[in-house]
């Protein structure tokens, strides 16, 4: 009662050291960020338009939009797009339906004791460091030694090279993503399970209605919003997508697994053609911001 | 429910933690391997765990770069807190023009692909000759993980009654009191959560250090990932230094569950 009184007392004289101080709370933020990701970005569109080799930063070439030109029809570089789409879509949609129904399993089970042990086991791959799993991978699939392969022999299947053969590769790499997010979309279809009043259900069943009628009219309506959340925060990850391919596969064998963080960062770092490598960068970023002003509209509205 | 059902469904959950903790039991257990055991075909299922040279081999080279890990990312999220959460506590509390637009902004340079600032961050941090020091990696992965910082303190800041708040500024309190001994203390263990995901993924962390350091300064994922190289992969260092690199993680994972979902995307879905 007595801060309400007062609102219009604190308002009413907004001194200027008030001012300063308010100012004092925020601006280093911003200043920190302005100088350490938007000026970095900038300088990475002005790069993109000079023919530029990192060990001679001095001596650069203005050559407009050629770099993007020249991506443009890079081979290397399609393919990569093409790789990052087909690896996030597909990793993405794996996710949703494993991630579905790992949360019916744990929903009916979440008053149990043994439920919520096996939960909190389940959800460890999400958080550990990616080149630990993607090695941890090439461990468990190594043609030689590995685990995997020593099983199939023992069911009398040859299993074959799951990072060198040019066809199975991508598929692999697509695999380990989705078992390291799985659990993350799990866990958001969970919280969104559980908002569904158990009356819903009841009346589902006093109707007869099948399990893909309740998943169809009841589930899925209920979680949408979170599934979406999930799948942008997921995009954007996958378009960043690095530590995984540069442990186990290095984008081969050829170009199968080429991605387009990891081409940007050969061409920047590995053959130090900046401005190439710059001209990828920004393309990324434009992708990027596509999917960001979505996710920034989306995340702002769930969490009003 | 009835129970032929449940037990079908516990099965069901034993399956899927098995498919999910099972590659992680399998690398734990080659770091107690000899190099013999770990290349034996039939695998050797149980190592003896009391085989510690593994270890003793890995730190003893490379204990320095678990300690740099360890210091730049205790350090790193001390500073994205320092910056993070003042701005966080102005973005609920202050009325400003154009307050949305800030905060959007902030969670939207979150989205950004670190590679696209990377040969620009290189040349500036070579131009001072601060490339390959701890200093430089600290700035970075704060600068990097504060608007997550930020965007999550936020929805901390946000839970706490807005009458405590006006209260002590009907007391008396400066704005700067008002953070410090009212909001701060209030949102302990949402900083507590802050402070854990950052840590992690400043941990976790490859690509920045992978083109910012090169000898002294790298980090423990640098130096795991060199550990496999066209020529030869070193398994039982691998599997030792795995061991090490996600136990942070891992124990974060079983403590904080609750937090994790809301965490990750920054508030928006709650548990």
């Amino acid at each position: 009662m007595v801060a309400t009184f007062n609102i219009p007392f604190t308002k009413a004289v907004p001194s200027d050291s008030e001012r300063a101080i308010k100012l004092l709370f925020i601006v280093p933020a911003v200043v920190y960020l302005l100088l350490l990701s938007v000026f970095p970005f900038i300088y990475s569109v002005y790069l993109s338009l000079f023919d530029a080799k990192l060990t001679r930063m001095d001596r650069k070439w203005f050559v407009g939009l050629e770099n993007y030109q020249n991506l443009l029809a890079d081979p290397l570089f399609l393919k990569a797009i093409q790789n990052t789409a087909v690896l996030t879509l597909s990793s993405i949609i794996l996710e949703i339906v494993f991630g579905f129904l790992c949360a019916k399993v744990f929903l009916s089970l979440r008053e149990m004791r043994t439920g919520q042990v096996l939960r909190s086991l389940a959800i460890l791959p999400m958080m550990i460091t990616p080149i630990c799993v993607g090695l941890m991978f090439s461990y468990i699939l190594n043609p030689t030694l590995g685990i995997a392969n020593h099983l199939l022999s023992e069911i009398g299947v040859q299993g074959p090279s799951w990072f060198g053969h040019p066809w199975i590769a991508l598929p692999t790499v697509i695999f380990i993503n989705a078992w390291q997010w799985t659990p993350f979309m799990m866990l958001l279809m969970l919280a969104g399970l559980v908002s569904v009043p158990s009356s819903q259900y009841e009346a589902a069943e006093l109707e007869g209605a099948k399990w893909h009628h309740v998943a169809r009219w009841i589930e899925i309506p209920a979680i949408r919003d979170v599934i979406l959340i999930g799948v942008i925060l997921r995009v954007i990850d996958n378009l960043k997508l690095f530590d995984l391919v540069y442990v186990t596969t290095r984008g081969g064998p050829g170009d199968a697994t080429e991605l387009v963080t990891f081409f940007a960062y050969r061409q920047d770092f590995r053959f130090f053609q900046v401005g190439y490598g710059s001209a990828a960068a920004v393309i990324i970023l434009l992708l990027s911001i596509v999917v960001t002003t979505v996710a920034v509209a989306y995340l702002r509205k769930a969490q009003r | 429910m009835n129970n032929e059902n449940t037990g079908w469904k516990l099965a069901a959950a034993f399956v899927i933690t098995f498919i999910f903790i099972s590659p992680i039991i399998w690398m734990v257990l080659a770091a107690f391997k000899t190099i013999n055991d770990i290349y034996a075909i039939p695998p050797v299922w149980v190592p003896d765990f009391s085989y510690l040279e593994n270890f003793k081999l890995l730190l003893s080279e490379n204990w320095q770069f678990l300690l740099n890990s360890t210091i730049v990312t205790l350090c790193a999220t001390l500073l994205c807190l320092i910056f993070a959460l003042p701005a966080a506590f102005a973005l609920v509390y202050f009325q400003f023009r154009r307050q949305d637009f800030l905060a959007d902004w902030i969670l939207s340079t979150r989205m950004m692909p670190p590679i696209a600032a990377a040969v620009p961050l290189y040349m500036v941090f070579n131009g001072m000759g601060m490339l390959d020091t701890l200093p430089t990696l600290v700035l970075v992965y704060a600068g990097f993980n504060l608007p997550f910082a930020v965007w999550v303190a936020m929805s901390f800041f946000r839970n706490i009654p807005k009458e405590i708040i006006e209260a002590a500024r009907v007391e008396g309190c400066t704005w700067v009191q008002t953070f410090r001994l009212v909001a701060l203390p209030l949102a302990k263990s949402g900083i507590a959560t802050v402070s854990t995901f950052v840590f992690i993924f400043a941990w976790n962390e490859l690509l920045l250090s992978l083109f910012l350091t090169t000898r002294e300064a790298k980090t423990f994922p640098v130096v795991i990932s060199s550990f496999s190289t066209v020529t030869k992969t070193y398994w039982e260092l691998i599997s030792a230094a795995t061991i090490i690199q996600i136990l942070p993680p891992v124990i974060f994972t079983i403590l904080m569950q609750k937090h994790i979902v809301s965490g990750l995307t920054m508030g928006a879905v709650k548990n």
